[in-house]
């Protein structure tokens, strides 16, 4: 491996930096002693699978239970062991210098290693699905975040406009910079995969924040002066929200405590994959959902009682589109399996998965429009006026 | 006004002549194939008649420019060892359509109507203005009868022309020599060499010779002595029947007792059949003893209805005659260098009311191993062992083997259509009455009962192929597993060295624990290779034994029938014999189903042997 490396900034390790690089240590060293003494190396991590996961209502994210999954050293396992510690290598360098990359720029970065090392040549990836769960599988097995290894997705979702909020970001190399989100424009402020270095601070009074399923949605909202009719934070979450949007989020809960609003559209996917994200976390990511769900995020809707209040145009399944009939099956066994689901405080939600299955209709968060076509602050009048009397789940 | 045109008769022969493309004169091409086709026809069904293993030599050569466009004018020479023709039959045989000793008579013969060789001789006329050239001598003839034949199309008569005798080495046998307008296609699927080569497939005790252009004489011996016993025509399986047919066949008896009637004019009808299917669909027992004269059409198509409805035992296995596993074995290895192969005989059974029995043989060839496998497999199709060449999309054969997870064996195959990969599917339908699409004989028709029993023998040929493959891919693994090591084991070690900033001796160290742990691996991968290997050897040990099981209780069975003919005909044993005899499906059900029939029988005829002596000394 080359051992010139370089830095981009002049840089102090933070406390998490540090807990990884000793771990990842530890965890090499009791290797290498398990064969010296001929012994199988034997890798745990917690088992990240929805039969693994708990859920307290108290708690209010999906935690995991006692089960372990554990990877041990023997023929079959010994190649991607030993891509692990390969691309682990590349990994703890990032930390020690303060370098980022991509999954996409990291599966270069291995193939650049393999170029200049002809004994590494073994362990080259074929594509990028390979390197990547090598990255999936070391951050398992350290049980930390992607973020935490450097390895940043790209930023997507997330998008915020407000005229009240001020967010102060902890840069690498130690300074700060302060935003001031009102200052912005029309241009949202985009949270980045890493919102643990954000601090946020209201400079008015903010009444209550809320999620758009829609980013298109959300900059119409803005757009027509939501934010500036409304003390609030809109924030545009792209469909399934990313670990941007859920940190993000859970920031907005904990810093601001305002109470928080996701509006969607109603169908099962929204439900099942993207609000149950947004709020409880998921089972893949049971390790880190305390930091990336924000248990207070109400439903505002669509609700299934609106389209019948606000004569809205539902439309029934499509049959014959294998997502949706996908998504009405994981619907299905997601109340018979996630524990989300299934506890009693989630009863709401749980009924509405209901609703959605034996009715087989869906209906859009755009069908707000309809109401009254002529007036474009129509969708804004629904929201607030469900937000006033209450009506969301 | 014009006057209305008078209807006329034409002979058979007319009819043919002006529409040879139905009996697969459709192109020169294949005029070639199909006249050698018929020539080896009925070489071969001549041959087996009289139980001579037969000697075949084919010759196909271009001699000169066709009359016809881009055709080659082509002689084709096809000699057997047969029994010879009969003088008087050469014309018949050769120049007269419909005129067969085989037609209708229920057998698994090749030829069946008697059109295919006067269809060809009509072809030489057509094109080349001269018969079929004739030789054959008989037993004990001198002399060889040659002759030219030719077709009277007006009165559907073989004309002889220049007849001769002349001297021929051979005791007995028939040359046909046709010169033609045509045009040799020797590859492909539909090309000589493969027809040829089927036949060799299905025909383990033929020798042939076969001289084609560029491609020099090849001769291919037989692999076994035994030739096939055809089976005589069995009386007709009872549903194998419809409701007008089963009327016409009571008439056809005369005047004789129904039940007599259903027992000698029927298979698998005897006494105490008939007692159970009258009880139990509640028939008047006076119907039984009525003139069948006496039977008016409701009392026949009661007793038609009730027999249907009643669970008979499947129609005799001996009017379906069968190539056999051994000989299939055998025969399949002179495809070709066949690394591996599988053969599968099914139990005769009855289908779209006839019987039929289906073999299948699926070989991997060595010889294209690790070239483009993206090509499907070889189909070879066989009718009462004839290769079929064309129109294979509508065949019943190509749609079973294309409606099978052949993914769930270890064979690639795309959705929906042959598998692929350097393999033969070779299916062979023997059947006295195979239903086929055309006059050409050239596509089985795919009724849903039929293609599901040609699925089952495939789906167990492609287990068998299955456990083979399974084999080899731990093989395989174990190669891997073992590259693994050598590989992986010093980076795994090197990598952990460098983050931990370890010294040189504790590399060493670990590169020794790790080599013990990795034998210790690659040991066990190489047992676990063992025990497949074994447990497939067990299997194949085990089907040998039941194998012979079978043979040894078929032989018994069989002593045991004769002395039981000698003895006495009862009607009730000889049904148990014929139910075991039919009972052979499963490998694993054979031993327990002919052991407990055999136990049955022995039990029945300790009976006898008790009874008898005690009414002799009653007598007394």
């Amino acid at each position: 491996m080359a051992t010139r490396t370089t830095s981009v900034h002049p840089r102090r390790k933070s406390k998490e930096d540090k807990v990884i690089l000793e771990h990842s240590l530890e965890l090499c060293e009791k290797m290498l002693k398990d064969l010296e003494g001929g012994k199988r190396p034997k890798l745990t991590a917690t088992k990240c699978a929805l039969d693994n996961s708990i859920y307290n209502s108290k708690v209010g994210f999906l935690t995991p239970g006692s089960k372990r999954v554990s990877t041990e050293l023997n023929v079959s396992s010994v190649k991607k062991m030993s891509r692990a510690v390969f691309m682990l290598e590349i990994l703890l360098r990032n930390i020690e210098t303060g370098n980022v990359n991509t999954k996409r720029e990291l599966y270069y970065i291995s193939k650049g290693e393999v170029k200049h090392n002809k004994l590494m040549k073994a362990l080259d990836f074929g594509d990028q699905n390979e390197s990547d769960s090598v990255v999936d599988f070391i951050c398992e097995m350290l049980e930390c975040y992607r973020e935490e290894m450097n390895c940043f997705a790209n930023d997507r979702g997330g998008q915020t406009y407000s005229q009240n909020l001020v967010v102060t970001e902890r840069l690498p190399d130690g300074t700060e910079a302060v935003i001031d989100l009102s200052q912005l424009g029309t241009s949202p402020f985009q949270p980045k995969n890493r919102p643990q270095n954000l601090t946020l601070k209201a400079k008015g009074k903010i009444d209550f924040c809320l999620v758009v399923e829609s980013e298109g949605t959300a900059n119409t909202l803005v757009a027509n002066g939501f934010v500036k009719r409304h003390n609030s934070i809109v924030v545009g979450a792209q469909g399934v929200p990313s670990n941007a949007v859920r940190g993000w989020v859970k920031r907005i809960q904990d810093q601001l405590r305002v109470p928080i609003y996701f509006f969607g559209d109603l169908d099962a996917y929204t439900m099942q994959n993207i609000f149950r994200t947004l709020k409880a976390g998921s089972a893949a990511s049971l390790i880190r959902n305390s930091d990336f769900s924000a248990p207070d995020v109400r439903f505002l809707g669509v609700l299934p009682e609106d389209i019948k209040k606000y004569d809205l145009n539902d439309y029934p399944v499509n049959e014959r589109d294998a997502q949706e009939i996908r998504a009405l099956k994981k619907a299905r066994d997601a109340l018979a399996n996630d524990p989300f689901f299934k506890d009693k405080k989630n009863k709401g939600l749980s009924e509405i998965l209901h609703w959605l299955i034996n009715n087989k209709r869906r209906c859009e968060q755009q069908a707000f429009y309809s109401v009254d076509p002529r007036d474009p602050q129509m969708a804004e009048k629904i929201i607030i006026e469900k937000i006033t009397k209450g009506h969301y789940v | 006004m014009t006057k209305p045109r008078q209807i006329t008769t034409s002979s058979t022969a007319e009819y043919f002549s002006k529409n040879l493309q139905q009996v697969g004169f459709s192109s020169p091409t294949k005029a070639v194939l199909t006249t050698v086709k018929e020539a080896l026809d009925n070489a071969l069904d001549a041959c087996e008649d009289h139980h001579i293993a037969p000697d075949i030599n084919i010759l196909v050569e271009k001699v000169g420019n066709g009359s016809l466009k881009n055709t080659d004018r082509i002689r084709i020479r096809v000699e057997d060892n047969g029994p010879g023709i009969d003088a008087g039959d050469i014309a018949k045989v050769f120049g007269e359509y419909l005129a067969s000793s085989k037609f209708g008579r229920g057998r698994c013969s090749r030829g069946q109507q008697g059109i295919g060789i006067s269809a060809a001789t009509t072809w030489a006329i057509q094109t080349t203005a001269r018969g079929v050239s004739v030789t054959t001598k008989t037993k004990g003839q001198k002399k060889a009868v040659k002759c030219l034949v030719e077709v009277d199309i007006k009165n559907n008569k073989g004309i002889i022309r220049d007849k001769e005798a002349v001297d021929w080495e051979r005791p007995s046998g028939t040359a046909v020599e046709f010169l033609i307008d045509g045009r040799i296609q020797l590859n492909g699927e539909a090309g000589l060499v493969n027809y040829l080569r089927g036949n060799v497939l299905v025909n383990p005790h033929m020798t042939i010779s076969y001289t084609l252009p560029d491609n020099g004489t090849t001769k291919i011996e037989r692999v076994t002595k035994d030739v096939p016993q055809i089976p005589e025509a069995t009386e007709p399986h009872p549903h194998t029947m419809k409701l007008g047919e089963f009327i016409s066949h009571a008439r056809l008896f005369g005047k004789m007792k129904t039940s007599n009637w259903l027992k000698q004019g029927f298979s698998r009808l005897n006494d105490k059949i008939l007692a159970e299917i009258w009880k139990g669909q509640k028939l008047a027992r006076a119907l039984l003893d009525k003139s069948t004269e006496a039977l008016n059409e409701k009392d026949i198509s009661g007793i038609y209805t009730a027999i249907q409805k009643a669970q008979l035992p499947p129609p005799s296995t001996q009017s379906v005659m069968s190539i056999g596993e051994e000989a299939l074995s055998l025969s399949i290895q002179r495809l070709g260098d066949v690394d591996f192969f599988s053969v599968i005989s099914r139990k005769p059974m009855i289908c779209d009311f006839k019987p039929i029995q289906i073999e299948v043989a699926v070989a991997r060839l060595k010889d294209r191993r690790g070239e483009d496998h993206d090509e499907p497999v070889q189909v070879l199709r066989f009718a009462n062992r004839v290769p079929l060449q064309f129109d294979k999309a509508a065949c019943a054969i190509v749609k079973a083997i294309s409606t099978i997870n052949w993914r769930a064996y270890g064979i690639k195959q795309p959705r929906d259509s042959l598998p692929q990969g350097p393999y033969i599917v070779a299916v062979s339908m023997v059947s006295p009455f195979i239903k086929f699409k055309n006059a050409s004989k050239e596509t089985i028709d795919a009724s849903d009962e039929l293609v599901e029993e040609i699925r089952r023998a495939l789906m167990q040929a492609g287990q068998k192929l299955s456990r083979h493959i399974n084999r080899e891919s731990r093989v395989n693994d174990h190669e891997t597993k073992i590259a693994h090591i050598e590989q992986f084991g010093p980076i795994l070690i090197d990598g952990l060295v460098r983050l931990t900033k370890a010294d040189e001796s504790r590399r060493i160290k670990a590169t020794e624990g790790l080599r013990k742990l990795l034998g210790r691996d690659a040991l066990e991968s190489e047992k676990a290779v063992k025990v497949a290997k074994e447990k497939s050897e067990a299997v194949d040990a085990k089907r040998h034994r039941i194998k012979m099981f079978r043979e040894e209780d078929q032989a018994i069975e069989s002593r045991e029938a004769e002395k039981r003919a000698a003895a006495d005909g009862l009607d009730e044993v000889d049904a148990i014999a014929s139910e075991s005899e039919d009972s052979d499906d499963s490998e694993g059900g054979v031993a327990v189903v002919t052991a407990k029939s055999k136990k049955k029988i022995a039990t029945k005829q300790a009976g006898q042997i008790i009874k008898k002596p005690v009414k002799k000394a009653a007598k007394k």
